[in-house]
């Protein structure tokens, strides 16, 4: 039993830290990346790779974030004229070319049959039945680090600044900042946090394919952010393990309702999902906990009086 | 400065955040109070089969066939001294990282002695590690031969053909429909990757020449330049090796562009029970040739199975008879060591599955004959169930059908 929770621990906080990579891209900084679950292979395969090709567990883990990161900071130069919906294509695009890839380069990725045997770090130190329970304490150590740094960032006047480019680049730039420096900065970020996450993927199977990286990761990436709130790092930890608890938890519907057989709990599943999305939607856009703003108004006391201008503002003005 | 709430939007407390968490964690948590209740004599049996996602046709019919098995052993008094056993069955969605949560929630939740099902090569060796690192049993019905490589402990038995088995199959069916001068289109996946070089071979000693290989990559939104790489030298035949969703394309554009050539497939591509036929109709579908590692369809054993499924008489389960037969498998070897412990029940199955001994196609009889003491072999639904020292299948023997009129009918079987 302990165990089995370890797995959904261990399985929600990779998606927690795949939702906070993708919140400094797309809801701090406006940058829809659909092409999340490309990063995230990429973080795992560079780190299956590197740690089996003699950089041990911590050099694949290193070289995951740095792949990630610089394929993202790549992807945002490329795409420095394209925002909105032309970025989101760019990215689901790329998401394809990185499974192409990894289907077929079979020399460096294995193939279809993926990788096999991934070390992983301080593998020695526990026996391999307790080895989940240490391994989870270092996602959670390293979703408490994630979680940090992007709280920090969005407080940061870097974040200011990222927001405000987001908000309206134009004005943005009319007063001085670099949007696409800074563009490119928050790309490269979040996708080292999917890399890093994509990396703890790999040390916790040790048998990576192409299989395993569909495109339904960063349905539930957005998913995540979407619930818990988009620009709201706490908030979307809780979206991303409410996912996973409702996903896990319905596993165990059909032990106790005899009528409800595998087929149709299957297709009840995401219904559910679907239709919690639009429920959440429809009563609570801004999700779980709104993105945390300094209010002009505190400082402007007759601004109250006015229509309320924030409230206004489409809460998902590039998911369209 | 206070913080005040935005105009039309709910305030979160910290009491609502609390509240939403704690819900959230009772979801979770109140099935176990009961299921740790249920499970107390019971033996634990678990099954990870595909419902969703691409392999989803498969899942039902080895669930059916397995809960036969549960169902029949149960109602004669069950094993080990009147205990019961229990079955759990999981959902794969197709996907390998469900696939290994799933196994988890089989292995620690309901502490099953042995995983069955695992339809789909990266799925079954996904799970391999873990049902490894746990000292249960792991049963397969894919065919990689990586499921079985390395050291699997004894605890790994492979409930279906290995993929270098099939591609001979596939050169002898060739062969027999007088076809010389063949191309291989392959879908770009594991178990499909190793039919290519034993067919090859194969096909080589029987006088026969592979004029190209096609390999494409599944989930594209049209084949037409494979099919007409493929087909466009007008060989003899073509082999298609390639699952339901991509056959289905690729026999429209065959049938679209007016080729000639003959088309030998895998039938999990050119039947996957009938879905097939329902994607394209009888007019594409007519005269292909397929070929599958059938259950002995002429045995008894195999009559029975249909029977027992409530299908008509001849009706082909590709995957249905292994998941049977792995119930089976697990029942007679723990009755035979006596235990439940998967550690060493799984060194019995040899035993009890392996000639020499009286042979026995029913689960229940073969039990009473174990706890007599007699040596029996037991005969499953979907093959003879005899095993070689890594845990692989032997005698899985191939049906060669061909589609005419929207029917399949069938030529032989090939071994």
């Amino acid at each position: 039993m302990t165990a089995y929770l370890v797995t959904i621990l261990i399985l929600a906080s990779i998606s927690a830290i795949v939702a906070l990579g993708l919140n400094i891209q797309w809801g701090v900084a406006g940058l829809v990346n659909f092409g999340v679950v490309g990063f995230y292979s990429v973080g795992a395969y560079a780190t299956a790779i590197v740690a089996l090709g003699g950089g041990g567990a911590w050099g694949g883990l290193l070289a995951g974030v740095l792949a990630s990161a610089v394929l993202s900071a790549l992807i945002a130069l490329l795409t420095v004229r394209l925002t909105d919906d032309y970025l989101a294509i760019v990215a689901l695009g790329l998401a394809e070319v990185v499974r192409l890839v990894l289907l077929n380069e079979a020399w460096l990725t294995g193939g279809p049959l993926g990788i096999s045997g991934i070390p992983r770090p301080f593998a020695g130190l526990v026996t391999e039945a307790n080895y989940p329970v240490l391994l989870l304490g270092m996602i959670l150590l390293a979703l408490a680090a994630t979680l940090l740094f992007a709280e920090a960032l969005v407080r940061s006047p870097f974040g200011r600044a990222l927001r405000a480019v987001r908000d309206d680049d134009t004005v943005a730039a009319a007063l001085g900042k670099d949007a696409l420096s800074l563009r490119i900065k928050a790309f490269a970020a979040g996708g080292a946090i999917i890399g890093l996450a994509g990396a703890l993927h790999a040390f916790y199977i040790t048998y990576i394919d192409p299989s395993q990286f569909t495109s339904i990761v960063t349905a539930y990436a957005f998913m995540a952010v979407i619930a818990g709130g988009r620009g709201s790092n706490i908030g979307l930890i809780i979206g991303a393990g409410s996912i996973m608890a409702l996903l896990e938890a319905t596993r165990f519907l059909k032990d106790f309702i005899p009528f409800l057989d595998g087929t149709k709990l299957a297709a009840l599943r995401l219904a559910m999902i679907g239709a919690g999305i639009v429920l959440l939607l429809i009563f609570r856009p801004q999700g779980a906990m709104a993105e945390p703003r300094l209010s002009a108004r505190a400082s402007r006391p007759e601004a109250e009086l006015k229509p309320d201008r924030l409230s206004e503002r489409k809460v998902l003005p590039h998911a369209s | 400065m206070p913080r005040k709430p935005v105009a039309g939007m709910l305030p979160v407390t910290r009491r609502h955040a609390l509240g939403a968490l704690g819900a959230s964690a009772a979801s979770v948590a109140f099935p176990f109070v009961i299921s740790a209740r249920a499970q107390a004599a019971e033996i634990p049996i678990g099954m990870v089969l595909p419902f969703s996602g691409a392999t989803g046709a498969y899942g039902p019919d080895m669930k059916k066939a397995a809960e036969l098995v549960v169902g029949r052993i149960n109602d004669a008094g069950g094993i080990l001294g009147g205990r019961k056993l229990r079955l759990y069955i999981e959902d794969s969605e197709t996907n390998p990282t469900t696939g290994v949560a799933a196994t988890k929630k089989l292995l620690e939740v309901n502490k099953v002695e042995a995983v069955g099902g695992f339809w789909g090569s990266p799925i079954a060796l996904a799970a391999r590690p873990i049902i490894l690192a746990a000292n249960k049993v792991q049963m397969v019905s894919a065919s990689a031969d990586a499921i079985t490589d390395g050291d699997t402990k004894g605890l790994i038995w492979r409930f279906q053909a290995k993929s270098t088995q099939w591609g001979p199959a596939g050169a002898k069916i060739m062969q027999s429909l007088g076809m010389k001068k063949v191309v291989l289109l392959a879908q770009q996946n594991p178990f499909v990757l190793a039919m290519i070089e034993p067919f090859k071979a194969e096909m080589a000693k029987l006088g026969g020449v592979v004029a190209d290989t096609v390999v494409y990559n599944p989930d594209q939104p049209s084949y037409r330049a494979e099919v007409e790489k493929a087909f466009g030298g007008d060989p003899d035949g073509v082999f298609c090796l390639s699952l339901l969703t991509d056959f289905s394309s690729i026999a429209k554009e065959v049938y679209k562009g007016g080729f000639k050539s003959k088309i030998v497939a895998l039938s999990i591509g050119a039947d996957a029970e009938g879905k097939f036929l329902a994607n394209v109709g009888a007019e594409v579908a007519e005269g292909i040739h397929h070929l599958q590692p059938a259950p002995p369809l002429d045995a008894p054993s195999y009559k029975k199975f249909v029977k027992a499924m409530g299908a008509p008489e001849g009706a082909v389960f590709l995957f249905a008879g292994n998941a049977h037969d792995q119930v089976c498998t697990i029942a007679l070897a723990m009755e035979k060591a006596k235990t439940q412990e998967a550690a060493l029940w799984t060194k019995a199955i040899p035993e009890v599955c392996n000639p020499p001994g009286e042979q026995v196609d029913d689960v229940v009889a073969a039990l009473e004959m174990v706890r007599a003491g007699k040596k029996i072999d037991f005969i499953g639904a979907g093959a003879t169930c005899d095993f070689d020292a890594k845990g692989d299948q032997l005698n899985r023997s191939f049906l060669h059908q061909v589609i005419e009129k929207g029917k399949n009918r069938i030529i032989g079987t090939v071994s």
